[in-house]
């Protein structure tokens, strides 16, 4: 009992290592966003050639700037993708996470009774609980993984019907992670 | 235009001519002059390196500089009818305010024209390394040692054109290949400067009267020396007496409807500052490129 509990510790603390990496990437990708959506609100004006003054006198200068600042959206995607694939690489861990947990009480070599998991030592939660807390941790970000994916479609189809309100309405939705209730997952943790 | 042109290809010309075979070096002396243009090809090509690294770095503060300066002005001009809440009973505030984003907007002017003032510099040295890439053999008179120059000025009493007849100096390139890569490079920058040029200009004639605007046109030097420097990177006209028009890599320019307008509307700032931005002269792909493939070539990293 002893042993899995000491276990059980560990996998909290790899969860927490997780979920400072998410963090990490979270203000990475709001940056990414926020540039891109600085070139999307940017391309209206940029394609009213009245707004060229001086540049006018430079033959072909509306379609280079043009070009280029789609070429730098086009590649802050591409980043925004590969920070996506990051975010990914989290879900996919808690998941493993959670389900070499179930393996090690339930199916393991410790054989515990339903009584056993059920047990609550002094403050310390059942490991019942424990097992539920990491699935709810992995639910809810994989939903904040998924959001995030359609956020950053919707910005990649944006390009060509550019709305500002849009813009940052989807940039409030990533700032706000809506599925992630911090305070309900992290209370396991403060407990360990 | 016709400066530029001509900068291109003269020195292209005058090695291509060269037949590519035959070297007029003993096979000795080639020996030695291997090395040795390998050395002095390494030193220009990660000075050009360094010269790329500064000029990006010079350009975005340029671009801090002229969006604040932005800044100042639209304050400025939006300060009358800007809500001051509980501030509005003191007297004199508006004016007060102006007058310091005045002051803070000439600071900036003078900054803006610093970070240009850097870039022509910097366009200038890219220029000279892209024309110090060959390596002269010198015989003296009275030594045995054979003596090895890379400065042009030498090319007179050199036994060769400073290129060991062509051979590739590394695996595969030749120095006129170098050459063509250097010049490729150079000539982006070249045509980002001008563009750059006048957006200063621009910058600098926002926010003045228009007696002072009338002051401020294409051919109006924005520092002491400019245009002696523009010489230097071969972007003054001697034709038409001024510098050379701002244009993009394919594109003409027509200079004669040049206005420059001292109360832009926002979304011509916003335009002018994207454009700064953009460097819409310098394929980045393509500098990168030229970067790496000279890389694998000389084998050493130089970015």
């Amino acid at each position: 009992m002893e042993d899995i509990v000491k276990k059980f510790q560990n996998k909290f603390r790899k969860v927490r290592e997780e979920m400072k990496q998410w963090d990490e990437l979270q203000s990475c990708l709001i940056s990414q966003f926020r540039n891109a959506s600085h070139i999307v609100e940017r391309l209206q004006v940029l394609q009213n050639s009245n707004n060229y003054g001086v540049l006018k006198c430079v033959g072909g200068m509306r379609d280079a700037l043009l070009e280029k600042q789609i070429e730098s959206f086009r590649n802050i995607l591409v980043s925004m993708k590969k920070t996506l694939e990051k975010f990914h690489c989290i879900v996919l861990s808690l998941d493993k996470i959670h389900r070499d947990s179930r393996q090690q009480v339930k199916g393991g070599s410790y054989n515990l009774s339903v009584k056993q998991l059920q047990q609550q030592v002094g403050i310390k939660p059942s490991l019942i609980y424990c097992l539920d807390s990491l699935m709810f941790i992995h639910e809810i970000y994989n939903s904040e993984y998924m959001l995030k994916s359609s956020v950053i479609s919707a910005l990649s189809e944006m390009a060509l019907n550019p709305s500002a309100s849009d813009l940052s309405a989807l940039q409030q939705l990533l700032v706000d992670q809506p599925n992630l209730h911090t305070e309900e997952g992290m209370f396991e943790l403060s407990v360990w | 235009m016709e400066t530029l042109d001509s900068a291109i290809s003269t020195p292209s010309r005058s090695t291509d001519s060269k037949p590519q075979t035959s070297s007029p070096l003993p096979p000795s002396a080639l020996r030695l002059w291997r090395p040795n243009a390998q050395r002095n090809l390494r030193n220009q090509w990660s000075e050009l390196a360094s010269c790329k690294n500064r000029w990006f770095s010079a350009s975005s503060a340029g671009r801090f500089q002229a969006t604040a300066l932005v800044n100042s002005h639209l304050s400025q001009r939006y300060m009358p009818d800007m809500k001051l809440g509980v501030l509005s009973d003191m007297p004199g505030i508006r004016k007060q305010a102006c007058l310091k984003l005045y002051k803070r907007q000439e600071l900036q002017r003078s900054k803006l024209l610093l970070s240009y003032k850097e870039m022509v510099g910097i366009v200038s040295h890219m220029i000279n390394l892209s024309r110090s890439m060959k390596c002269f053999v010198k015989v003296p008179n009275n030594s045995p040692l054979l003596q090895f120059s890379y400065n042009s000025a030498d090319r007179s009493d050199s036994v060769d054109g400073g290129d060991g007849g062509g051979i590739p100096v590394f695996t595969f390139y030749s120095i006129t290949s170098h050459e063509k890569f250097a010049e490729e490079l150079v000539e982006m920058f070249k045509l980002e400067l001008c563009l750059k040029r006048l957006l200063v200009l621009e910058f600098l004639s926002i926010g003045y009267d228009t007696s002072e605007v009338k002051q401020l046109h294409w051919s109006a030097q924005l520092y002491d020396d400019e245009f002696r420097d523009l010489r230097d990177c071969n972007l003054y006209c001697e034709v038409t007496n001024g510098p050379v028009p701002p244009r993009l890599r394919d594109g003409k320019s027509d200079i004669g409807a040049l206005r420059f307008d001292n109360q832009p509307n926002p979304e011509v700032l916003q335009v002018y500052l994207t454009t700064w931005l953009a460097e819409a002269n310098i394929d980045t792909l393509r500098v990168d490129e030229i970067f790496a493939v000279v890389e694998e070539e000389m084998h050493v990293s130089i970015c």
